[in-house]
């Protein structure tokens, strides 16, 4: 016998619809209406309560907004500044550092590799010299910063920390957050220096250096959000990001840490998509998911490791260059899901990063973008306002089965290092990605403007900035005279010290420090360690 | 005798990681039955141009999006011209303002794509080039 | 006979021009009916490379230990040609090839040249082709010639028949591949290498190993390959690797095997051209191929043997006129 339930939808079904498919952007199928049969065991904990499906705060926004921390960054240090400065001006209430590929990398400004991309897709930080000029006039003590760096992100923050200590600033008042997450690096950002067990080392030497001397910072920032852009689904954006956190955990747990010491200032970092409903359930599924495994698995005691807090930014990947104001509007859509799902930090990106790094006004127009869903929309005001929604419940629960069946398989591969190894998750989300750029060659799905409803003909009516090629020579020029100016013995002495710590297995964030109080290269750091570690070449999982 | 498949050299120059888009193009153009020799990330203009020497590649592919596309499309053109590969293809994609579209496509590089071009424009406008520059 | 491979491009490649290689390669690749134009074009320039075939199971880092060989050989003294070989889809006839992702140096270096092969029509194995591109290679002077296979199937097999010598390549958790392995590999490397030996599990697989040959598992002549263990990432292992083979190549050399090997597969290149060649002057004369097919049915539908068919197609055959057919056809 049919329930009733079963039989509404089976009605449903054969009910003549329009003739689309009917499944979420990452290629979920759904129903034509939800009801409650489809959450028997519906969720009715509060916010703020375990395991904080419904929200990380009992009052969520009332309580305090999310941060609109715009993530900005390009050409030298002092234009980044400026950029910095005039966010903060416009009612930014948090910073947040792009950094050009070579800091990325690891490589100063004047190596080879460098050619041509010194500035363009982020700031140029080469020694202590451009992290003062980058930070100049900005209260560290009271903005609380975030850096976009992995592969050199312990001496990147090192840099940091020596520019603070210069201005006086104790380091117990920094706030922010080091996004430091090598593992989504081989997943998908593919900016690496070393194997990774030493970048694992780094993080977890990183996370006992704060856990004493800052332990105001996130030091490290789990992200989905470059898994989800490479081309993942809602679930494998989920699963592999937590599956990541779990991966650091463990280590730091085998580094002799106590859970509850380092586990309350691990943050994440998700992607918003264009799919608004399983976005939000995706969100929800995330913080019960950690909550779970904290408490349950790894038998964490303080509620404060249980919390997955995470930063949030819209897709840069479901922008177009074609019709590029309409970007408006799907960041938009994006950002209210991010907000609706919880976050605690928000990017909104510009409508023109199809086409470009985001102008002033184009930037500016995303930062409104969040005033007006935060004072105007009313979304502010309620905490979890889909929660007991049947559709959204749903989601929620089976975006959660999803991501425990890929914890299963990463389990039987050996765990998320040897499943990256053996090339796992990179494969699913080739995958993904060629299927979804296939449903869309095929029309299945909608890009408007894109495969549907285009322009023909279309000019390009927005401004663009462009990045002076004169950068990269300022740049090389300007490296070149701190390296003139900087006492050359010190610094070899510091390196000679790190590569001996490196091989002494000691934890190296002391070490690190002190080479960049020195004026120190990154790139000169990351040749000593390089002796010591090896460099990881890429393994193209197709 | 059947046609003998294009051979195309895919390769990610500079110091940008993000290879959805070279990888989804890839594997676009092997189904439409190309031979594609992929060679990852951080290639030089150099490494670049030798494996298209070496492999006798009708068809350089670069993918940039990093803004550095001007330099690497330049200098790997340049490498092209010097080794005797003047006559293949080279293209790409990535973010590429339509003002340094132009400004390349005045030193002899091929089409130039961007996100939301579908992979099939790319696969039917090297089968066209192909046809259209038989060589000997 | 159609036009043939121009006389500036010979000159080019005989003056050790890449691109003229790289050209001359995509034609033996491309062009079935030039191969027997490169042969007569190359036949004094071969003879004195040492084929190195190296197979093994996917994701056991064949190609940076085969780029690592090449530069281990390179700096012994040779000249070393790569080819990889990696399948072509048998819908779409595209390949992807990405074995140059994980070679390491060989950028610029003139001693090596590398180049890669879709399988086509080799359905699994290796590109039919793959004889006559290492005449090629072999021809512009490669000494050493290593022909990297994607480690499945057909392909451990396809590189028997064109190699000198095998490498097979296993890891530390490749222990239970062994038992799996195609019948005869283990049997016909010249050298085992268990590579990534930095990976744990390293004495199972030489554990398993030991086990196979100590138990006289294997029917070889030969006497048992010797083991060796590497760990690319490390940079381990790759000196004594590289002499190892290198004494080996020595030996084959000098025994008289290499000249034996060479004599072998020329016979059977003579025997299948023959058959080929004769083939198709039979099928032009008789139209065979339509006849056999309409037999074929026949046959099959009242059950009957093919051969009183067989033997009467043969009794028929006109020497004289076949040789005719030949001498204006394949090979001039």
């Amino acid at each position: 016998m049919a329930t009733a339930h079963e039989k509404t939808q089976n009605d449903l079904r054969s009910t003549p619809v329009r003739d689309a498919e009917y499944t979420t952007v990452s290629g979920r199928p759904v129903e034509p209406v939800y009801t409650k049969a489809d959450v028997p065991h519906l969720d009715s904990t509060l916010p703020g309560e375990y395991p904080y499906t419904r929200g990380v705060h009992p009052t969520m926004y009332r309580g305090k907004l999310w941060t609109m921390r715009m993530f900005a960054g390009m050409g030298t240090a002092a234009q980044t500044n400026e950029r910095f400065k005039f966010l903060l001006q416009k009612g930014q209430t948090g910073l947040s550092t792009a950094f050009d590929n070579p800091t990325l990398y690891g490589w100063d400004s004047d190596h080879p590799l460098s050619m041509g991309e010194v500035g363009k897709t982020g700031v140029a930080v080469d020694t202590l010299a451009d992290m003062e000029r980058l930070f100049d006039g900005i209260p560290l003590d009271q903005v609380s910063t975030s850096m976009t760096i992995n592969a050199p992100a312990a001496w990147v923050f090192t840099m940091f920390l020596a520019n603070a200590e210069k201005r006086g600033i104790d380091f117990a008042k920094l706030r922010g957050t080091l996004q430091n997450d090598i593992l989504k690096e081989y997943i998908a950002q593919k900016e690496w220096i070393f194997p990774p067990e030493p970048h694992i080392k780094l993080i977890t030497d990183l996370m006992a250096f704060c856990s004493e001397n800052v332990p105001q910072w996130n030091t490290i920032s789990i992200s989905g959000y470059h898994i989800r852009e490479a081309g993942a689904t809602a679930a494998q954006e989920l699963a592999f990001t937590l599956a990541d956190g779990f991966c650091y955990v463990d280590h730091a747990l085998a580094a002799g840490q106590d859970i509850d010491d380092f586990a309350p200032r691990l943050s994440f970092f998700f992607n918003s998509h264009l799919d608004f409903f399983e976005e939000i359930a995706k969100l929800r599924a995330a913080r019960r998911i950690w909550a779970r495994h904290l408490r349950e698995r790894y038998k964490a005691k303080n509620p404060r490791s249980w919390l997955c807090r995470f930063h949030v930014q819209t897709a840069g990947c479901s922008l177009t260059a074609q019709q590029p104001e309409i970007n408006i509007v799907r960041t938009a859509l994006e950002a209210l899901a991010g907000v609706l799902g919880g976050c605690q930090s928000l990017h909104t990106n510009s409508m023109d990063e199809a086409l470009a790094l985001p102008s002033d006004k184009a930037a500016e127009i995303a930062l409104r973008t969040q005033q007006i869903i935060a004072f105007e929309s009313g979304a502010a005001n309620v905490a979890d306002p889909l929660g007991g929604s049947y559709f959204i419940e749903k989601l929620t629960d089976e975006l959660e089965a999803d991501a425990e069946k890929y914890f299963e398989q990463i389990d039987v591969l050996g765990g998320m290092v040897k499943a990256i190894e053996r090339g796992f998750p990179q494969q699913e989300i080739t995958r993904s990605a060629y299927e979804y750029q296939k449903a869309v060659s095929e029309q299945r799905k909608i890009i408007v403007g894109v495969n549907d409803f285009a322009n023909e003909g279309e000019e390009l009516v927005i401004p663009i900035l462009e990045i002076d090629e004169s950068v990269e020579r300022e740049q090389v020029v300007s490296l070149r005279k701190v390296k003139e100016g900087r006492d050359n013995l010190a610094v070899k002495d510091r390196l000679e010290k790190l590569e001996r710590a490196a091989r002494d297995n000691r934890n190296l964030i002391p070490y690190l420090l002190d080479s960049c109080r020195v004026y120190t290269t990154l790139g000169e750091i990351r040749q000593a360690l390089v002796k010591v570690y090896g460099e990881y070449k890429e393994q193209a999982f197709y | 005798m059947a046609e003998q498949p294009i051979k195309v050299v895919v390769g990610k120059p500079g110091l940008d990681g993000h290879d959805r888009g070279a990888k989804v193009v890839a594997r676009a153009l092997v189904e439409a039955g190309m031979e594609v020799v992929y060679l990852g990330l951080q290639q030089t203009p150099e490494a670049i141009v030798a494996a298209a020497l070496e492999e006798d590649a009708d068809v350089i592919g670069l993918s940039i999006l990093s803004g550095a596309h001007m330099p690497h499309f330049r200098r790997v053109k340049e490498l092209m011209d010097q080794q005797g590969l003047g006559d293949r293809l080279l293209t790409g994609g990535g973010i590429i303002p339509t003002k340094d579209q132009e400004t390349l496509s005045g030193m002899g590089v091929g089409k130039l794509f961007g996100p939301g071009d579908d992979p099939q424009m790319i696969v039917a406008y090297i089968r066209e080039w192909v046809k259209e520059h038989p060589r000997a | 006979m159609k036009k043939s491979i121009p006389e500036d491009l010979w000159k080019a490649f005989f003056q050790g021009d890449r691109l003229a290689c790289a050209r001359l390669i995509t034609i033996a690749e491309n062009r079935k009916e030039r191969v027997p134009e490169l042969r007569d074009a190359l036949a004094n320039r071969l003879g004195r490379a040492v084929r190195i075939g190296i197979t093994g199971p996917p994701g056991v880092g064949k190609s940076t230990l085969t780029s690592l060989l090449a530069l281990g050989m390179a700096d012994a003294g040779h000249k070393v040609g790569i080819v990889a070989v990696d399948p072509s889809s048998p819908f779409s006839g595209g390949a992807f090839m990405g074995d140059r992702v994980r070679m390491e140096g060989l950028v610029g270096d003139q001693r090596i040249y590398m180049r890669s092969l879709a399988s086509r029509e080799g359905h699994g194995g290796l590109s039919p082709s793959t004889p006559d591109v290492a005449d090629v290679l072999e021809g512009f002077g490669m000494d050493r010639i290593l022909i990297e296979t994607v480690g499945v199937g057909q392909a451990e097999l396809d590189v028997l028949e064109c190699t000198d010598l095998v490498v097979l390549v296993l890891q530390p958790s490749t222990g239970d591949a062994i038992q799996t392995m195609k019948a005869g590999i283990i049997e016909a490397a010249d050298l085992i290498v268990v590579n990534k030996a930095d990976l744990p599990g390293k004495d199972v697989v030489l554990n398993s190993l030991r086990f196979l040959f100590g138990m006289g598992l294997t029917k070889k002549i030969r006497p048992v390959p010797p083991v060796m263990t590497t760990s690319a990432m490390q940079n381990e292992g790759l000196p004594e690797l590289v002499a190892e083979l290198e004494k080996l190549a020595s030996v084959l050399l000098d025994s008289g095997r290499h000249a034996d090997l060479r004599r072998a597969r020329m016979e059977k290149e003579i025997r299948e051209a023959i058959s080929q060649c004769l083939w198709t002057a039979y099928d032009g004369l008789t139209g065979a191929t339509k006849c056999i097919q309409e037999k074929a049915r026949e046959l099959v539908e009242k059950a009957e043997s093919p051969y009183p068919f067989i033997r009467e197609s043969c009794s028929r055959v006109r020497v004289q006129a076949l040789d005719k057919e030949a001498s204006n056809g394949h090979g001039a």
